[in-house]
């Protein structure tokens, strides 16, 4: 366990960071936690930071004491709009790296104009929970490691993230599929998150790109839900993805919010 | 209501999404709080929207300032 005592913060008590486990660290007023610091490593190795604090000066000495337990590069997220929070990370040395988008994705296809989009020649769209297990893990597979040797992983929501022991395909049934006479090409995982399902991941294999794979996995899923009764669905893009971000600009989806990925080196 | 080392935690209801990274919840006792959210909460990507249960983690210097620590399935 490691401590860290300070001078008195806006409360006038003195304030004392205490790391109470592996992955937390706590700070006190008196007998009150005025602030929590919380860390975690991805998959991918990356570490995570996160810290609730009720004012500045908790934030700061909580801070200090997990800069100088962890070792670096660090990463954080925060809200955009949260200037404030943005702010406070920015002072100790954290630089954006990247922004999410969240999207409002509509349903209805007279909004979405879907509901004439047909898949390429040659490729059918198998709904979710008929898609043939070995096959979408091949699929799955295979769009990794292209990713893996163009952009890589870490510019990527969290979402997307291998799980530990390499599993990435945890529940076939939430997968929709474009097939191909012989192979799958593209996929699209939607979680039914109460009320707002969550498109995961889209993804089309790199030889059948351009060609209105994803738009149709797209009119697909949300046509699904639509006639559910679901109006709206959510989704995360990476900025840079420039293609994704067409995708879903182009079908009327809304930027709602927008994260933050700061690092400090 | 529940009375812990970390503060007053109350169940309560979100009534509206600010534009600010705040929400507004309605708590159980029919008390309303402006609030953030937590940084484990964002750092697993769950969305927080009107009419969510939610567990608010009250602000030991301001009872009408909140955190969002917790959301509930249904």
């Amino acid at each position: 366990m490691n401590t860290a005592h300070f001078p008195a913060g806006t409360d006038e008590r003195p304030v004392v960071v205490t790391r109470v486990a592996e992955q937390e660290w706590h700070a006190l007023a008196g007998d009150h936690v005025v602030g929590c610091g919380d860390v975690s490593r991805r998959p991918d190795g990356r570490i995570f930071v996160s810290i609730d604090a009720w004012h500045g000066a908790a934030f700061g000495r909580l801070v200090q004491a997990m800069l100088a337990d962890l070792p670096r590069p660090l990463y954080t997220l925060v809200d955009e709009a949260d200037r404030d929070a943005k702010s406070r990370w920015e002072r100790v040395g954290f630089t954006t790296r990247r922004r999410e988008w969240e999207y409002f994705v509509p349903t209805d296809p007279r909004v979405t104009r879907l509901d004439a989009v047909r898949p390429p020649a040659g490729v059918t769209i198998v709904p979710a929970g008929e898609a043939e297990e070995g096959p979408l893990r091949a699929l799955d597979r295979a769009l990794r490691e292209e990713v893996e040797a163009t952009v890589g992983w870490q510019a990527m929501p969290a979402e997307v993230l291998p799980r530990p022991h390499g599993v990435t395909v945890v529940d076939p049934s939430k997968y929709a599929v474009a097939a191909a006479s012989d192979q799958y090409v593209g996929l699209v995982r939607v979680a039914p998150v109460t009320r707002l399902p969550r498109i995961g991941l889209i993804a089309v294999r790199a030889g059948w790109r351009r060609r209105g794979t994803a738009r149709a996995l797209l009119a697909h899923v949300l046509g699904s839900l639509h006639r559910t009764g679901i109006e709206r669905a959510a989704a995360e893009v990476t900025e840079s993805n420039a293609a994704a971000t067409a995708l879903f600009d182009g079908i009327g989806a809304q930027r709602a919010s927008s994260n933050l990925e700061l690092v400090c080196r | 209501m529940t009375r812990t080392a970390k503060g007053i935690e109350v169940e309560g209801t979100v009534v509206d999404c600010l534009r600010n990274a705040t929400f507004t919840v309605e708590l159980q006792n029919g008390h309303t709080v402006l609030a953030h959210i937590s940084g484990k909460i964002r750092k697993n990507y769950i969305k927080i929207l009107p009419q969510d249960r939610v567990l608010v983690e009250l602000s030991p210097y301001d009872l009408t300032r909140g955190r969002i620590i917790f959301r509930y399935r249904s």
